[in-house]
């Protein structure tokens, strides 16, 4: 089986060769290929080349596109850092507050520079790898969108303080969020992962979540002409999964790390995948044996669900991280499948 | 029939009622001084939200922790107000302490609502934002004299940054006498962390730091071998 036949049986419930796994790499894809971050988030082909590089050393199932919502802020208008040992990230916003952000120019997803990075690594990936590896672009949910534009601060303020300025500034984003989904999965995009952090009860109170965040967040997903995981983006997920069911083309959910994967399978049922549950960032603190310890727990206690997939989860897996805790993984998926690495 | 203010208090809270929770403040105020309300009513109910919030009682989210910041922001400001209005400055009673996100993190919320929670109990705030090198936090700490850094980082690609500030406390000679206070979502959900990057002590939510503060700022005292400030 290719990894796309993998990652369609998953999708099926289907048995496989072996478990499909996913490795949040795309900074990790820099250490391998040497390119300076700076290149790597501005280079489509640099960027393409480190996942290259990903598959070609730990031959993963799915890879990324650039996880750097800082560059959809940046489209906006906010000011991006320097990438130093990470990806970049929002130095300075484009709006003080949701009423002001109403009047900046929605970037064209056709030609801003930012969003053809994102674009143009899609493509190079699907180009190279069409009909064997799964490719997945990375983008925030319209709810998740203020926080590179205005900031978390200012969104909040909006959410609870200025509910109108909120729910405008939400209908303005909605439309650039979908026909930035569209062109990703025209560009070759396989699936969407999003966030949609300011949708979960963790973050906003309840109503809010319930009332504003879910509606728009359906609406959102019901215009994309594709299948999303939905990403837990940082905050618990188990907790507050059932909020999240059912939502319109949504075909899997990240598991924060270590979220046990049966509790979510019972409030999912059989149909969605379910991706994680491994702590990419605390990789490097492990051993490779640790790792290959925690995988070989997860797949084996996953074993009979054929639509479990073996995930870092959380942000980037970090530059230091050794090389042989990410091969442990890579081992542990193929002594699952009992096949040769 | 008496009101429960406290209870009042830290519902409208949870429900991220703003206007509502400075509404009961104020009635708790009218049979009170407004100079008591930090002692008598939001420390105690920031005390029980707190403990609420660390447990992640349903009900309490990031944006309840918010409100509650922006609560105690307001109290603050109409203190000031009234010590304006008197000719008085409102003196802080409690001594300087530098916060900031560690080198390479830009997520400002939680460091911000520490800030909030430390003027309001009477914490001198010095504040240097985001990306703040390891040099940056002990220049300020030592201009100002202040005894407490608190540090925050969201995740733990930055969170490692903490380690440099561990080591230029030590490379001065400051370790022990500045306590270094460790904060964000990643020290919450991993406070081992707060040990393995060399913090003193850390919060388990923004609401609790003053009494962390408190507690490192007695530490540091007596590290110096001083008495109280």
């Amino acid at each position: 089986m290719n990894s796309l036949e993998r990652v369609l049986a998953a999708l099926q419930g289907q048995p496989a060769d072996r478990p499909a796994f996913l490795l949040n790499a795309g900074l990790y894809g820099a250490r391998l290929t040497g390119a300076p971050l700076a290149e790597h988030y501005r280079d489509p082909r640099r960027f393409a080349e480190g996942q290259m590089a990903i598959r070609e050393t730990f031959s993963p199932d799915l890879l990324i596109s650039p996880f750097m919502l800082a560059g959809v802020g940046a489209a906006f208008g906010s000011r991006m850092s320097e990438p130093r040992r990470n990806p970049p990230n929002v130095a300075a916003f484009a709006a003080p507050s949701a009423e002001a952000a109403l009047a900046l120019p929605l970037p064209d997803v056709d030609s801003h520079p930012q969003l053809l990075y994102l674009r143009e690594s899609v493509r190079i990936l699907a180009r190279t790898y069409a009909g064997t590896v799964p490719i997945i672009g990375l983008l925030a949910s319209p709810l998740d969108l203020p926080p590179v534009i205005i900031g978390l601060e200012a969104w909040l303020d909006a959410l609870l303080f200025q509910p109108d300025a909120a729910r405008a500034l939400l209908d303005r984003l909605t439309p650039f969020f979908v026909a930035l989904g569209r062109a990703l999965l025209a560009d070759g995009a396989t699936a969407l992962a999003i966030t949609a952090n300011l949708a979960s009860p963790f973050m906003v109170p309840e109503a809010i979540a319930r009332e504003f965040g879910r509606p728009g967040l359906e609406r959102a997903l019901a215009d994309l002409p594709g299948p999303v995981i939905l990403h837990h983006g940082g905050c618990p997920l188990l907790p507050h999964l059932t909020g999240f069911l059912a939502l319109p083309n949504t075909a899997g959910y990240v598991l924060a790390p270590g979220e046990d994967p049966a509790q979510a399978r019972e409030i999912l049922g059989a149909g969605p995948l379910l991706l994680g549950n491994l702590d990419g960032p605390g990789l490097g603190d492990l051993t490779p044996e640790a790792v290959g310890e925690r995988c070989d727990h997860v797949l084996a206690q996953r074993g009979a669900d054929h639509q479990f997939i073996l995930a870092t989860s959380d942000a980037d897996i970090p530059l230091d991280t050794p090389p042989e805790c990410l091969q442990a993984i890579t081992e542990a998926v193929c002594r699952a499948g009992r096949v040769p690495i | 029939m008496n009101r429960d203010h406290r209870q009042e208090l830290l519902d409208a809270i949870q429900q991220a009622d703003r206007a509502g929770a400075n509404a009961i403040i104020q009635d708790w105020a009218a049979g009170h001084s407004y100079q008591q309300v930090v002692s008598d009513l939001l420390s105690p109910t920031l005390e029980t939200f707190g403990r609420l919030w660390a447990h992640r009682e349903l009900g309490f989210s990031l944006a309840t922790g918010y409100v509650a910041a922006k609560v105690a922001e307001d109290v603050l400001a109409r203190l000031l107000e009234e010590a304006g209005a008197r000719g008085e400055a409102q003196a802080t009673l409690k001594g300087p302490v530098v916060l900031g996100n560690v080198e390479d993190d830009f997520h400002p919320l939680g460091r911000k609502m520490v800030g909030a929670f430390l003027r309001a109990d009477g914490w001198e705030v010095h504040d240097l934002g985001v990306d703040v090198s390891p040099a940056q936090f002990l220049d300020a700490a030592e201009a100002q004299g202040a005894r407490v850094i608190g540090a925050s980082a969201m995740m733990y690609t930055t969170a490692k940054n903490a380690a440099k500030l561990r080591e230029e406390l030590e490379r001065r000679g400051q370790a022990g006498r500045i306590q270094l206070a460790l904060g964000g979502a990643v020290f919450k959900l991993r406070p081992e962390l707060v040990a393995t990057f060399g913090g003193d002590g850390t919060a388990p939510s923004a609401v609790e730091a003053p009494a962390l503060f408190e507690r490192l700022w007695q530490c540091a005292t007596a590290q110096r071998g001083e008495g109280a400030p």
